[in-house]
């Protein structure tokens, strides 16, 4: 059975409210443990509202893919007729810089490499594609 | 589902899912914040960096007034997006 799951998107963070109902139903069918709610939603949250936000030069849907991995998920967001942004090459946020240092730009990606188990970025013929793994802590 | 409310004088809740969609309303409110207050985050679900930096924003205009916003009654998966923020450096933080 494939228990695959792909949404398309449009280019406008008003649809993150769909694609949290469209996770949750996903974790429920595929019984996937809610302790990973929060890092999958935060994950699909600021790869998606970075692509929104800064590959201005399209308008073509934004693709979500889900798929059962192991006893977690795994997710590929996939950008159309975009320029190269590969977020596994993003700068660490310094964390422990003073206040007047500490901005909220960069945060987003810096939680997303820190939260998720795996990250791969692939690019090619303009197309941009996000995929990351996360999975259940072992009981 | 999001809200934010002001309990009394000084304390403010915020309830729900902090996302990207809801930062703005969440920044609207605390821009007009201007004294020492306490954030209730024991319903706070979750959080994004959007909802961060509206916090991380609020909190830094505020020091110079009043030392910043205090966080109170903070749930666990909520302090962990905290410290790996490394915002247990930036805030006073409360767990729940």
């Amino acid at each position: 059975m494939d228990d695959h799951v792909k949404l398309t998107c449009n280019r406008d963070i008003g649809e993150l409210e769909q694609i949290v109902d469209s996770t949750e139903r996903f974790f429920a069918k595929n019984s996937i443990g809610t302790d990973i709610r929060g890092t999958v939603d935060l994950a699909v949250e600021e790869l998606f509202v970075n692509m929104v936000r800064y590959n201005k030069e399209t308008n073509a849907q934004i693709e979500i893919e889900m798929y059962p991995e192991g006893n977690g998920i795994k997710v590929a967001l996939t950008d159309h007729d975009v320029d190269r942004f590969d977020p596994t090459l993003h700068d660490d946020v310094d964390v422990n810089a003073p206040i007047e240092q500490r901005t909220p730009g960069g945060l987003g990606i810096f939680l997303v490499r820190k939260l998720v188990d795996s990250i791969d970025y692939d690019y090619r013929n303009r197309v941009s594609r996000i995929t990351f793994i996360k999975y259940q802590e072992p009981r | 589902m999001f809200e934010i409310e002001l309990i009394e004088v000084g304390l403010v809740a915020l309830r729900g899912r902090l996302d990207a969609v809801q930062a703005n309303d969440a920044e609207r409110f605390l821009d007009g914040i201007d004294s020492e207050f306490v954030i209730d985050l024991s319903e706070l679900e979750y959080i994004s960096s959007a909802g961060l930096g509206v916090l991380l924003k609020t909190h830094k205009r505020l020091i110079p007034f009043s030392g910043g916003l205090k966080l109170i009654r903070v749930t666990s998966h909520i302090n962990d997006i905290f410290k790996y923020s490394g915002f247990d450096k930036l805030f006073e933080i409360e767990t729940s």
